[in-house]
C-alpha cells in the first residue's frame, strides 16, 4: 500500500512539475519576448530590421538609433530629440515627488496621532483622490491652470501632480503610522516635545520603508503618466511621454524603427532604474500597505 | 544644467513653503491664540491641540476643494451647457451621447474591458504567483512578469505595436502566421477581436502587480490548513482552490477591484494603438475626442464615466478603510 501511495504521489509531482514548466516558459515568452525584441532591435541598422530579422541578434551593432532618438530625431516638427522632453520630465517629477510625499507624511501623522472629530470622513474624501478617474477634473482643471497662468507649463504639471499624489501618499503614511505605538508619542508629549519634535524625532526617523514605497510609487506614477501631459502641457513643456508617442507618429517618410524603440527604452529607463535599485523596498511595502491580514 | 537648477529651487519653494506654513502656522496657535501660560494654561493646550489638526490638514483640504470637489461640480455644470458654454440645453449633451452610434460602441467596449481586463488580470497573476512559489527561481520569473509594471502605457502600446504589425518582417504575429504559411493580416483591424487584442496590452502590464500582491497573501495562509489538506488525500488543484483560494478571496476581490477602476481611466493604450478606429473605442479616449473642441459633449462623457465608476470606487475606499480597523 505504501508503495502505492507513493507512485501516486510522484506521478502528480511530475504531472504538475511539467505543468507548471511549460506554462512558465509560455509566460516567460509572453512577458520577456516584447523587451527582448525592443533592446535588440534598438541597437540595429534600420535595413536590418525591415529586411525581417526582427528576433535575430544585431549582425552590425550600432547605437546610432540611441544618439537619435536622444538628440536629433523628429519629435513634431523640431528635430530635437528627446532630450529637452527628458528634462520636463525630471524637472516634472522631481518636485512633485518631493511635495507630495512630504505632505503625505504630515497628513498621515495629522490623521493618524492627532485623531479628531471627523478624521475618517476626511480620510474618506483623500481616498477619493486616488480612485477618481481623471477625466473628469481635466476640463475644470485647464481652466483653474489657466486663472493661475501656468497652463501649459511644467510649473503647472507639478501641482496636478501634487494634488492628485496626495491620495496616495496620505493613505500609504496614514496605514504605516496607524500601526505605530500610540503610547511613544504620547510619552513625547508628557516630556514636552512639540508637534514637530514627535514628527521629526519619533516617527520620521521610522519612516524609512515607507517613503521608499511613497517615493517609488508617485516616481512611476508621475514619470508614466500621459493623460495630463497630453492635455495640460503642450509643445516645449510637454513630457518624456508625449514626447516618445510624438517621436513615434511624426516620423516623416520612413518609419524608423529602432530609433522608436530607443526612445522607448530611454522613457523607460528611469523608472526600470528604480524598479532594480529599490523594487524589493517597494514590494514589501506595497503589501504591508494594501493588503493587511 | 539650469534645468537642475530650476528644479531645486522648485523643491525648495514647494517643500520649504509647506514646511513654513505648518511651522509659523503652529507657532501662532501656541503663543499668540492659545499660549500655555497664565491662569487659562491648561483650557488653551486642549483648545490649541483641538485646533491643530484642522491647521495641519488645512491646505490639503483646499487642495481637495479646489481640485476635486470643484471640478467634479463643475464638469457636471460644463456637460449641461452646449458647445460655446454660453447656452443651458440641460440634458442635450447626453441625449446627443445616447443617439449617437458611436458612443454606444464605445460604451459596449468599455463593459468588455470592465469585465475582461481585471478577471484575466487576477487569474494570470494569481496562477503565475502560485507558481512561482514552488521554482527555486520563482523569484526571477517574478521579477521578470513585474517589469512591465515599470513601463508606461505609451511605451507599452509602442512595444505591442511591432507584436502586432501587419508587415511580417515587423510584426512577431505576422512572422509566426508567415512561417506557418498564413497571409499577414492587422489584428487591430479585425472586428470585434480587435478589442481583446488592446485588452491583452493591459493584462501585460497588470499581472505583474496583482501577481506581487496576490502571492504576499498566499504566504500568509496558515500552514496547517494547507497540510491538513493533504493528510486528507487532496490533489494539488483540491488544494489551491479549495483551500488556499478562500482564504485569499478578500485580497483578490482588493486586487480585481482596483484593477477595474484603472481600466476605467485607461485611454493611453486605445489613444496610442488605433485612436478609437476600426471600433475599438472605450469611453475615456472618446472623451478626448471632444476634449477642448466640444466642451460639453466631452464633459458629459466624463461624468459617465464618473457614474460608472462610482459604485466600484466606494467599494474600494470602504474596503481600504475597513482593513485599517
Amino acid at each position: 500500500m505504501s508503495v502505492a501511495t507513493q507512485d501516486t504521489a510522484i506521478r502528480t509531482g511530475r504531472v504538475t512539475r511539467t505543468f507548471i514548466y511549460v506554462f512558465l516558459l509560455v509566460f516567460a515568452l509572453f512577458y520577456l519576448l516584447p523587451f527582448l525584441v525592443m533592446v535588440l532591435n534598438s541597437l540595429k541598422p534600420l535595413e536590418e530590421i525591415t529586411s525581417g530579422n526582427m528576433i535575430a541578434l544585431p549582425q552590425d551593432w550600432t547605437i546610432a538609433p540611441w544618439l537619435s532618438a536622444w538628440s536629433t530625431a523628429q519629435i513634431g516638427v523640431e528635430p530635437t530629440g528627446l532630450r529637452p522632453y527628458f528634462w520636463n520630465s525630471i524637472k516634472m517629477v522631481v518636485p512633485a515627488v518631493a511635495i507630495s510625499t512630504v505632505l503625505g507624511a504630515l497628513n498621515g501623522y495629522v490623521l493618524t496621532k492627532w485623531r479628531f472629530r471627523f478624521d475618517t470622513i476626511l480620510f474618506g474624501l483623500m481616498l477619493f483622490a486616488c480612485f477618481i478617474p481623471f477625466q473628469i477634473v481635466l476640463i475644470p482643471m485647464a481652466r483653474i491652470l489657466g486663472e493661475l497662468g501656468i497652463a501649459g507649463t511644467t510649473t503647472g504639471l507639478i501641482l496636478v501632480h501634487v494634488v492628485y499624489g496626495l491620495g496616495f501618499s496620505t493613505l500609504y503614511f496614514r496605514n504605516y503610522y496607524a500601526a505605530f505605538p500610540t503610547e511613544l508619542v504620547r510619552a513625547a508629549q508628557i516630556d514636552g516635545a512639540g508637534f514637530f519634535q514627535i514628527f521629526w524625532r519619533i516617527l520620521l526617523p521610522s519612516s524609512g520603508p515607507i517613503i521608499v514605497v511613497c517615493v517609488i510609487w508617485q516616481f512611476t506614477n508621475i514619470w508614466n503618466d500621459f493623460l495630463f501631459g497630453a492635455s495640460f502641457a503642450s509643445g516645449g513643456a510637454a513630457p518624456m511621454t508625449v514626447a516618445l508617442n510624438n517621436l513615434v507618429n511624426s516620423s516623416t517618410g520612413v518609419a524608423e524603427y529602432n530609433v522608436h524603440f530607443a526612445g522607448a527604452i530611454m522613457a523607460a529607463g528611469p523608472t526600470l532604474l528604480v524598479y532594480i535599485v529599490a523594487g524589493r523596498y517597494f514590494v514589501r511595502g506595497l503589501m504591508a500597505g494594501s493588503v493587511k491580514g | 544644467m539650469s534645468p537642475i537648477i530650476q528644479g531645486i529651487i522648485t523643491i525648495i519653494i514647494g517643500v520649504g513653503g509647506c514646511v513654513a506654513y505648518f511651522y509659523f502656522a503652529n507657532l501662532v496657535l501656541d503663543k499668540v491664540i492659545f499660549p500655555a501660560r497664565g491662569e487659562k494654561a491648561g483650557r488653551n493646550i486642549n483648545r490649541a491641540n483641538a485646533v491643530r489638526p484642522w491647521i495641519f490638514l488645512f491646505p490639503a483640504m483646499f487642495a481637495l476643494g479646489l481640485y476635486l470637489v470643484y471640478p467634479v461640480v463643475g464638469s457636471f455644470m460644463r456637460s449641461l451647457y452646449n458647445r460655446a458654454g454660453d447656452e443651458f440645453i440641460g440634458f442635450g449633451n447626453y441625449a446627443q451621447l445616447l443617439a449617437s452610434e458611436d458612443f454606444r460602441v464605445a460604451f459596449f467596449n468599455n463593459i468588455l474591458w470592465v469585465i475582461f481586463v481585471p478577471a484575466a488580470a487576477t487569474f494570470l497573476g494569481l496562477l503565475s504567483a502560485q507558481l512561482t512559489d514552488r521554482l527555486k527561481w520563482g523569484n526571477i520569473a517574478k521579477s521578470l512578469i513585474f517589469m512591465p509594471m515599470a513601463i508606461s502605457f505609451v511605451g507599452a502600446s509602442l512595444i505591442w505595436k511591432f507584436v502586432y504589425a501587419q508587415d511580417p518582417d515587423i510584426g512577431i504575429i505576422n512572422a509566426i502566421r508567415a512561417a506557418l504559411g498564413a497571409d499577414p493580416l492587422d489584428p487591430l483591424q479585425i472586428p470585434f477581436w480587435n478589442n481583446f487584442f488592446l485588452m491583452v496590452i493591459l493584462i501585460w502590464i497588470q499581472t505583474g502587480f496583482a501577481m506581487v500582491i496576490l502571492s504576499a497573501a498566499l504566504r500568509g495562509i496558515p500552514e496547517e490548513t494547507v497540510e491538513a489538506a493533504i493528510i486528507d488525500g487532496a490533489n494539488p488543484f483540491q488544494i489551491f482552490f479549495k483551500i488556499k483560494v478562500p482564504q485569499i478571496k478578500s485580497t483578490i476581490m482588493v486586487v480585481w477591484t482596483t484593477i477595474t477602476v484603472l481600466v476605467l481611466k485607461v485611454f493611453d493604450i486605445v489613444y496610442t494603438m488605433t485612436g478609437g478606429n476600426f471600433d475599438t473605442e472605450i469611453l475615456p479616449s472618446y472623451m478626448m475626442d471632444f476634449m477642448f473642441r466640444d466642451d460639453g459633449l466631452a464633459t458629459a462623457v466624463a461624468f459617465v464615466i464618473m457614474v460608472t465608476v462610482l459604485p466600484v470606487m466606494i467599494w474600494n475606499i470602504r474596503q481600504s478603510r475597513a482593513e485599517m480597523r
